[in-house]
């Protein structure tokens, strides 16, 4: 019965360190930093797991060392075996199996399919009449970006590196593929490539001989110069450039992103 | 003086002839294969443009011979080809250092060369993560001369370390010695089989360790097509060591399947099988299942890569190779666990003298990780699904903690009230529980699409699967390495050190991998020699943590094997254990148990004194 009480006691202590842990972590930014409506989505669920496993975590801990401090053998006791043998707990074991099973089945309809749903209805067509269409080509190893709406056909910065610019709070589609626009006619030089900006809290496995697509909602104005986790970066080992497969993120006002737009065109048309 | 296992007859034995060390024999063999199939293809067969010596194709069948040599030098050929066209077999091992040189058909000798092969290997995969690491103490390539030469790197580290280590060293090395004995038996079912797999696994690694010669490649472990056809040509030299090793992996999980099934002691009834031998159960059932078929893959991919088929090219799927290869490469995870999830289950009881609680629910818990593994793969790949596509694999994920659970729930309920003794494999097993909580927890993360799609291919997820494999394997690997010993060899190691060792690996561990979680979360993502500058602080701080991990590996390694030979001397059953490996003092090259023992109760019942098992009484022969 102490034995009961003094863990249960440790297991209470233990659980709210743990929960004032994560609430701190969850506070600074789990995902350090975030830009885009799916991103929020996912540190959500994170916030969400950790929050409720905390105590089943602190559960595990504090009974490992409880156990490894209150029941070690003593030196100088004679007897080696301990005066409690049983084989079973029908409660405890009830109770951990039922805890576990339904833990699981929380987990999966909230965050794994309400959230899944959430940061993909994006894709829904009734929401995404307005979207803004990039078209994004990974060869070995470059992205091009473009733009059909406004007729950029490859966005570049001052020193001819791709860039990509977004407006703020609009939904983006990205049409993913994977090919290289100098060697059409060679089919087995594409290889995969993934999809990522950190900061928007998703990816996408660019696939050879696919086209794929996928939404972001952006959600504030921010860029690589703010955070470097606003950066497309190749996530999917593509050989030795896969490294160096890094591209600059602009999210900007809707204003600024015509004056980018009417930019890249003059450029283009020179 | 021979040994009992030779199964020959005086008679045989040609005093006169001489022969080379099996050793020096394979090697010689291997290398008259090499030549003589590699230059029949390059020069003859398959000649092209100003005849190379070494080509694709050629090294392919030129490995296959020499391979083939490799073995036959090492005793094959009197073990299997003269036995085959109905010659006696005729094979002495002699009974000193000589016979872990050669084949043997002693299952501990077989345990000891496996548990040798597969320490090496961690090693040299090892000090590629120590180089790697080495590079990317800097944000810009200086360690390594290209990318290139990181990515090998990489490869030959995660191949390595997977194919002859994680899923090698609990069911060959240890399962090989320890079934047969703890399971009362005198040999393992197919002793041939597992002599010859094991001479398979040093062929495996110094391939993959050796495969730069043949080129760089770039894929990592998991050989991901069609960028493995664009790959110089090292990428042969991966799929063909890949192929040795789970070779051996699979002869070995057969042999130790069939062992269990139909070797065991009088007595040893279903319900009575100790909780190592389920472990190695499930995990040989999932290696029969699944190495065929990752096989199979290989030999496609190596097929399209050297004949340059467009199988996984644009145009043919891609994608076809990444379901394959995760169909194997989820359960391959657990093949690599659940022998260890069977040994906290193992030493606990033990170490607490107490009975060993709900010890059906740790059955259970094993075989339902085996059955779920196979329905969860396309959790790797949920950055190639769209939506509710997602759930189905997400379902099974999250499901699959629940049996995993079942191992800390017995281990819980085991220690709870008991006389625990505070030796080092109890302090690594604890160790090796809470890490795998960690691995446990970021895996219940992973498992939800919505943190996947963000952490996929990040350090996160390099984080989480060390923390599941060196924290929960590694861990209990180096537990078990201390509590069987004495076992092995006899002698005792040093408590003080011992401690010392857990403690340093444990620290250097977590926060090492603790911070690859943060990194991966900060935007670092895998497979990169070069990252922005802003990542550079953490990794230099992770590269120092890391270094201090190998150094603490090699410690441990160091003071076992000092002890080994210098410990003090132990007594026969140091533990008072009751499973019957420990009512055994054989040595290896000596006869296990004479007479066969008769089990008479479970080995996990520490509440009465009564013996578990009597020695077999004489057969009346009716
Ligand atoms: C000394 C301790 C170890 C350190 C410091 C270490 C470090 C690393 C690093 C830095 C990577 C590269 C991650 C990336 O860029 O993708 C890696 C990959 C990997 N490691 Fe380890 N590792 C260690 C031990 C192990 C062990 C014991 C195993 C398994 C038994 C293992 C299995 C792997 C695998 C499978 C990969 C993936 C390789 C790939 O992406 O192809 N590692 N490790
Ligand atoms: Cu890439
Ligand atoms: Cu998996």
């Amino acid at each position: 019965m102490l034995d009961l009480v003094l863990f249960t006691i440790a297991w209470i202590v233990g659980s709210v360190l743990l929960e004032w842990l994560f609430h701190a972590l969850n506070q600074y930014g789990t995902y350090f930093y975030t830009a885009s409506s799916q991103a929020v989505d996912g540190e959500h669920a994170v916030a969400f797991i950790l929050t409720i496993l905390a105590p089943v975590i602190a559960f595990v801990v504090v009974m490992l060392i409880y156990n490894f401090i209150r029941f070690r053998a003593r030196a100088g006791d004679t007897n080696l075996r301990s005066r409690h043998q049983f084989r079973t707990n029908k409660l405890f074991i009830g109770v951990w199996v039922l805890v576990s099973i339904g833990l699981n089945l929380l987990f999966f309809v909230h965050p794994s399919a309400s959230a899944l749903e959430q940061m993909f209805n994006s894709e829904q067509a009734r929401l995404n009449r307005q979207d803004l269409e990039v078209d994004v080509v990974a060869r070995q190893w470059q992205w091009f970006f473009s733009y059909p709406q406004y007729g950029i056909s490859s966005a570049q910065d001052a020193n001819g590196n791709a860039t990509l610019y977004l407006p703020v709070n609009r939904n983006v589609k990205f049409v993913l593929r994977s090919y290289d626009p100098w060697h059409t006619y060679d089919p087995y030089i594409g290889v995969i490539h993934g999809f990522w900006i950190p900061a928007f809290g998703l990816k996408q496995d660019i696939i050879p001989g696919e086209t794929r697509y996928m939404y972001v909602h952006t959600s504030k104005v921010t860029s690589y110069d703010v955070n470097p986790m606003v950066r497309v970066q190749c996530t999917e080992v593509c050989g030795p450039g896969h490294p160096y497969m890094e591209a600059p993120v602009h999210v900007v006002s809707a204003g600024d992103f015509q004056t980018w737009v009417k930019k890249q065109l003059k450029l283009q048309s020179d | 003086m021979s040994s009992t296992f030779a199964g020959t007859s005086e008679s045989f034995l040609r005093k006169g002839r001489r022969m080379l060390p099996p050793v020096v024999r394979g090697l010689f063999w291997a290398a008259i294969g090499f030549f003589v199939v590699n230059t029949l293809v390059s020069q003859a067969l398959d000649r092209t443009p100003f005849a190379p010596y070494v080509t694709k194709v050629s090294v392919t069948f030129g490995w296959a011979a020499a391979t083939c040599g490799w073995l036959l030098g090492l005793g094959a050929w009197e073990l299997v080809v003269r036995p085959y066209f109905g010659k006696p077999v005729e094979w002495e091992v002699p009974n000193d250092w000589r016979r872990y040189f050669m084949m043997s058909l002693d299952h501990k000798v077989v345990g000891l060369q496996y548990m040798v092969s597969s320490v090496s290997g961690f090693f040299i995969a090892g000090l590629a993560a120590m180089l790697m690491r080495l590079e990317l103490m800097n944000s810009s390539l200086w360690t390594f001369p290209t990318p290139n030469a990181y990515l090998s790197t990489v490869g030959i580290h995660g191949t390595i370390m997977m194919f002859s280590f994680g899923t090698v060293m609990l069911v060959s090395g240890f399962g090989n010695y320890l079934i047969p004995l703890m399971i009362g038996s005198n040999s393992s079912a197919f002793p041939r089989v597992s002599a010859i797999s094991q001479w398979l696994l040093p062929a495996g690694i110094i391939t993959v360790a050796l495969s730069p010669i043949l080129g760089t490649w770039t894929t990592g472990w998991r050989g991901y097509a069609p960028l493995a056809e664009q790959d110089p040509n090292g990428i042969v030299f991966y799929y063909l060591g890949v192929f040795a090793m789970t070779l051996s992996s699979l002869l070995v999980s057969i042999n130790l399947t069939a062992t269990i099934l139909f070797k065991r002691a009088k007595g040893l009834t279903w319900n009575r099988i100790p909780m190592y031998a389920w472990g190695i159960l499930a995990a040989s059932l999932l290696n029969i299942i699944w190495i065929p078929e990752i096989e199979m893959t290989f030999i496609l991919a190596l097929v399209s890569n050297v004949a340059s088929l467009p199988l996984f090219a644009q145009i043919g799927t891609p994608l076809t190779y990444m379901e394959v290869f995760w169909l194997f490469g989820h359960p391959e995870v657990y093949i690599v666990v659940v022998p260890a999830f069977a040994l906290w289950q193992e030493f606990l009881p033990v170490m607490g003298q107490k009975t060993l609680f709900g010890r059906a629910w740790g059955v259970l818990g094993l075989v339902f990780v085996m059955m779920f593994s196979g329905l969860v793969w396309a959790h790797h790949m949920f950055t190639n699904m769209r939506d509710d596509q997602m759930l189905p694999f997400s379902f099974f994920t999250e499901m699959i903690s629940i049996p995993t659970g079942f191992a800390f729930l017995t281990s819980i309920g085991t220690v709870w009230k008991s006389k625990l003794r505070l030796t080092t494999p109890t302090l690594l097993v604890f160790m090796s529980m809470f890490n795998f909580l960690i691995g446990g927890v970021t895996g219940v993360m992973l498992a939800d699409p919505v943190i996947n799609l963000q952490a996929h291919d990040t350090f996160f997820v390099v984080g989480h699967f060390h923390y599941t494999i060196i924290g929960a394997m590694v861990f209990t690997f180096m537990a078990a390495a201390y509590y069987w010993l004495p076992k092995f060899s006899g002698r005792m190691y040093s408590e003080f050190w011992g401690k010392v060792g857990a403690i340093w690996v444990f620290v250097a561990f977590n926060c090492a991998f603790g911070q690859f979680l943060l990194i991966g979360l900060r935007g670092m993502n895998r497979w990169v020699p070069v990252y922005p500058p802003y990542l550079r602080n953490m990794n230099f701080e992770i590269s120092l943590f890391a270094f201090l991990l190998g150094l603490g590996f090699l410690f441990n390694l160091v003071h076992i094997v000092w002890m080994w030979r210098y410990g003090k001397p132990a007594k026969a059953n140091p533990w008072n254990a009751k499973t019957l490996e420990w009512q055994s003092t054989a040595m290896p090259g000596e006869t296990n148990f004479n007479p066969p023992p008769e089990v008479l109760t479970g080995f996990y019942d520490y509440s009465d004194e009564q013996p578990v098992w009597k020695p077999e009484s004489p057969v009346e022969v009716s």
